[in-house]
C-alpha cells in the first residue's frame, strides 16, 4: 500500500487494547498454574483512529488524560504496535518522548552526548558535526567534561533536550516535554521548535498547553475516548475542547456539591431533631445554616446563581467573557438604606476584588418583600483558577444584615496562558529607530 | 529483510557505543581492570590442568591444550546465552520509551562477548607458542571462518533467549543448568571419538559439536578442519540465526507492554 507523495504520516483505522493484568504472570509457576486463566482486563485505548499529516505540517494532539493521545504517539514511534490498522511514515523519525535515554552517570557530558545521540540513530560522523551545536544549546560548555552525576537535574535535562532537539529528523514526535528547565530555557526550546518547523520538519506534538499548540501547530486533533472527536485549525477546535473540559469539571463539581449537600442535610436533620422546632422552617432550602454567615437577618439571601451568555446557573466562567451574578433575597422586615456587596477570592486566599453598591454610588434603596439583585460583569478579567465569592447585604453604613462568606464557588477557564491575578487590557506597539 | 539490515546499519553507532560501554564497564572498579580479560582464562587453564593432569587423567596428549582451545570458544558461546538472555529486560527503560531496532541489544552483547573471546585468544596463542606446541599457519587460515560461524550461532541463540526471557523470566535461572548440561553434551572435555557410536546422531544435532571440533582441528590437531564439519556448523548456525530472528521479530511487538 503506497503513501501519497505529499504525506509524511498516514494512520489508518488503528485500534489498540491494553491488557491490564491483575498481577504479572511472568514466572513459570504462575504461567503453568494459571495457564487457562491469566487474569487480565482488556482496556480499549484506541478505537479506530485515522489521520494524515502532510510533509512540513505541525499537528497537535489534545485530549483529557487517558484519552489515548500518548498511546497514539507511542504507536507512531513504534514502541508498541496496533492490534489492527496501519501506520505508514515517510522519512526519518525522531521521538522526544524520553529525554536522556541511556545517560550514564559516570560518563562525562560529552560522552553521554555520543551515547544518547547514537540511540536516536545518529552515526559518529553526524554526531561529530552536531557536537558544538549541542553543547552550545545546552549552555554547559564549562561542565561538559564532568561526569553527568555531578549535574543538577536542570543541567541534566538541558543536556538531554539539547541532544534530542539537534537530531535532524523528517518527522519529530514530541510528548509534553517543552516544560524543561527555567523560563528562559523553555523559551529557547520553543523558539528552536519553531525553527525546526520552519525548516520543513513534520511535527506531531502532544501537549496540555493549548497556547503552545496554537502557536506552533497548523492543526489540532482532539482525541476523546479513543476516537477523534474533532480536528481542524487549533483556534477552531480548542474552544469546543475547552467547553467540553469545563463541562466535565462542572459535572464533577456538581457531583461533589450534591454529595456535600447530602451530608449537610443529614447533619441538619439531626440538629433539627435535637434542637426542637424553632423558626428554622423559615429558612430557604437553597441557603443552609452556616457558621460562615452572620448578620441581623432582617433580610436574607435565598439563592445565588452564576450565569454566562450560553448557560444559566453554572459554576464555570470563561475568562474574557461576560458573566452575571444573580442574588435573590427575601426581606422579613423593611431594611432601610440597604447595600449589596461582593468579594471575590482566589482559592489560595488572594482577595481579587471587592465592591458594594455604596462604593459604586448607587442611589439608596430599601428592601421589602423579595426580589433579586443582578451584578453584570463584562469581559471577566479573572484568569484561570478556582475562586469563591462572599456576598453580603448590609444596612446603614455597614451593619451586616446577611453576610455570607464563601457563598459560592466557581472555576474560571481561559484559552490563553497569561499569568497573574487578572487581565490588564493592553496593546503592544513596536517602534524601531534606524541608525 | 533488507529493511531490517538497513535499520540496524543505521543504528550502528548505537551498537558500537553499547559494545564500548559493555567492555569498559565489565571490569569497572576492579584493581586489575582490563587485565582480568587475560587473567581469567589463564587461571581457568591452571585449574583445569591441575585437575585433569593429576586427578582425572584422560590419557590425552597435552590435555591442557586440548581442553583450552575448546574451552575458550565455549565460554564465549555459553556466556553470550546466559548473559544475553537478560539484555532486553535490563534495558527495559529504553525499550519502553524509545524506538530503536530491538535487535541492537542482543547484537551488541554478542559482539562484546566476541571481542572478549578475541582477547582471550591472545592468551591461547601465548600458551601455544610458549609451550612449544606451535601452530600451523595453513590451518590458522580457517580460524576466522569458524569464529564467524560461531558468532552467527551465538547471535541466533542470544536473539532467541533474550526475547523469550521477557515473557518467561524463569529462563534466566533455567539457562544456567541448561548450559551446564549442554557443556557436557559437547565434546569439550573429551574428544568426539569417545562418544559411543549409537549416540553419535544426537551429538551431530548439537551445533556446538562441529564448532568445537573445528576449533580443535585447527589449533590442537594443527590441520584444516574437514569441509563437512565446517559446512555442518555453517548450516546449523544460519538456520538457528533465522529461527532466532523470526522468533525475536514475533515477540518484540509486545516487549514494551510486557516489561
Amino acid at each position: 500500500m503506497g503513501m501519497r507523495e505529499e504525506n509524511a504520516v498516514e494512520v489508518h483505522d488503528i485500534k489498540k487494547c491494553f491488557k491490564v493484568y491483575a498481577d504479572h504472570a511472568g514466572q513459570l509457576k504462575e504461567r503453568i498454574l494459571f495457564w487457562k486463566r491469566n487474569r487480565y482486563e482488556e482496556r480499549k485505548v484506541l478505537d479506530g483512529i485515522s489521520f494524515e499529516v502532510k510533509k512540513g505540517e505541525a499537528v497537535g494532539l489534545i485530549g483529557q488524560n487517558g484519552c489515548g493521545k500518548s498511546t497514539t504517539l507511542k504507536l507512531l514511534t513504534k514502541i508498541i504496535y496496533p492490534d489492527s490498522g496501519t501506520i505508514q511514515m515517510n522519512g526519518r523519525v525522531s521521538s522526544l518522548i524520553e529525554l536522556g535515554a541511556g545517560f550514564h552517570p559516570d560518563m562525562s557530558g560529552r560522552e553521554n552526548i555520543y551515547t544518547n545521540a547514537a540511540i536516536f540513530g545518529l552515526t559518529k560522523k553526524e554526531i561529530d558535526a552536531r557536537l558544538d551545536d549541542i553543547i552550545a544549546f545546552s549552555e554547559l560548555e564549562e561542565f561538559i567534561d564532568n561526569p553527568v552525576r555531578t549535574y543538577s537535574s536542570g543541567m541534566y535535562m538541558r543536556l538531554a533536550f539539547a541532544v534530542a532537539i539537534n537530531v535532524d529528523a523528517d518527522i519529530l514526535l514530541i510528548d509534553e516535554i517543552l516544560a524543561v528547565g527555567d523560563a528562559a530555557f523553555q523559551a529557547k526550546c520553543f523558539n528552536r521548535m519553531r525553527e525546526i518547523k520552519a525548516s520543513g520538519t513534520t511535527i506531531i506534538l502532544v501537549s496540555h498547553s493549548l497556547g503552545q499548540i496554537e502557536q506552533l501547530c497548523d492543526r489540532s486533533i482532539w482525541i476523546h475516548e479513543g476516537k477523534i472527536k474533532m480536528e481542524g485549525i487549533p483556534r477552531d477546535v480548542h474552544p469546543h475542547y475547552m467547553d467540553h473540559m469545563a463541562e466535565m469539571t462542572e459535572r464533577a463539581a456538581e457531583k461533589r456539591r450534591q454529595e456535600e449537600a447530602r451530608k449537610a442535610e443529614g447533619n441538619a436533620a439531626e440538629e433539627q431533631k435535637n434542637e426542637a422546632k424553632e423558626e428554622k422552617a423559615e429558612q430557604p432550602a437553597e441557603v443552609k445554616e452556616n457558621p460562615q454567615r452572620y448578620g441581623n437577618r432582617k433580610a436574607e439571601i435565598t439563592s445565588i446563581s452564576l450565569n454566562r451568555p450560553d448557560k444559566q446557573d453554572c459554576h464555570t466562567l470563561h475568562s474574557g467573557e461576560d458573566a452575571e451574578i444573580v442574588i435573590r433575597y427575601k426581606a422579613h422586615e423593611t431594611v432601610q438604606k440597604a447595600a449589596f456587596g461582593i468579594g471575590i477570592f482566589r482559592n489560595d486566599g488572594v482577595h481579587c476584588y471587592g465592591t458594594n453598591t455604596v462604593i459604586d454610588q448607587l442611589e439608596d434603596f430599601d428592601l421589602e418583600g423579595s426580589g433579586s439583585m443582578t451584578v453584570r460583569i463584562s469581559k471577566l478579567p479573572l484568569l484561570q483558577g478556582s475562586y469563591s465569592m462572599d456576598i453580603a447585604i448590609e444596612c446603614d453604613q455597614g451593619i451586616p444584615v446577611d453576610y455570607y462568606k464563601n457563598a459560592i464557588q466557581f472555576e474560571v477557564t481561559s484559552r490563553l496562558s497569561e499569568a497573574g491575578v487578572m487581565r490588564v487590557e493592553h496593546t503592544w506597539e513596536l517602534e524601531k529607530q534606524n541608525g | 529483510m533488507i529493511k531490517l539490515f538497513k535499520d540496524i546499519y543505521d543504528y550502528r553507532e548505537m551498537v558500537f557505543s553499547l559494545v564500548r560501554r559493555d567492555l569498559r564497564g565489565r571490569y569497572k572498579g576492579t584493581i586489575l581492570g582490563f587485565l582480568w580479560t587475560f587473567i581469567n582464562p589463564l587461571l581457568q587453564l591452571v585449574v583445569y590442568t591441575l585437575v585433569f593432569s593429576n586427578v582425572l587423567r584422560m590419557g590425552i596428549e597435552k590435555y591442557y591444550i586440548f581442553l583450552f582451545v575448546a574451552l575458550i570458544p565455549w565460554i564465549f558461546f555459553s556466556g553470550t546465552i546466559t548473559g544475553g538472555c537478560e539484555v532486553i529486560l535490563g534495558a527495559s527503560n529504553m525499550v519502553k520509551k524509545i524506538y530503536f531496532p530491538r535487535e541492537v541489544l542482543p547484537l551488541a552483547y554478542t559482539i562484546s562477548s566476541f571481542v572478549n573471546m578475541l582477547f582471550s585468544f591472545i592468551v591461547v596463542f601465548a600458551v601455544l607458542l610458549f609451550s612449544g606446541y606451535g601452530v600451523d599457519p595453513m590451518a590458522l587460515l580457517y580460524l576466522p571462518v569458524i569464529m564467524i560461524i560461531e558468532f552467527v550461532l551465538a547471535l541466533g541463540m542470544a536473539l532467541l533467549f533474550s526475547a523469550l526471557t521477557v515473557y518467561l523470566r524463569d529462563l534466566q535461572h533455567i539457562l544456567g543448568i541448561l548450559m551446564l548440561a549442554w557443556q557436557f553434551l559437547t565434546p569439550i572435555m573429551y574428544s568426539e571419538d569417545m562418544v559411543p557410536e549409537k549416540y553419535m546422531g544426537i551429538w551431530r544435532l548439537n551445533p556446538m559439536t562441529s564448532v568445537i571440533t573445528a576449533y580443535r582441528d585447527i589449533l590442537y590437531n594443527k590441520q584444516p578442519p574437514h569441509i563437512n564439519t565446517l559446512a555442518e556448523a555453517a548450516i546449523l548456525g544460519v538456520v538457528l540465526l533465522v529461527i532466532g530472528e523470526v522468533v525475536f521479530r514475533l515477540l518484540q511487538r509486545n516487549f514494551a507492554e510486557e516489561l
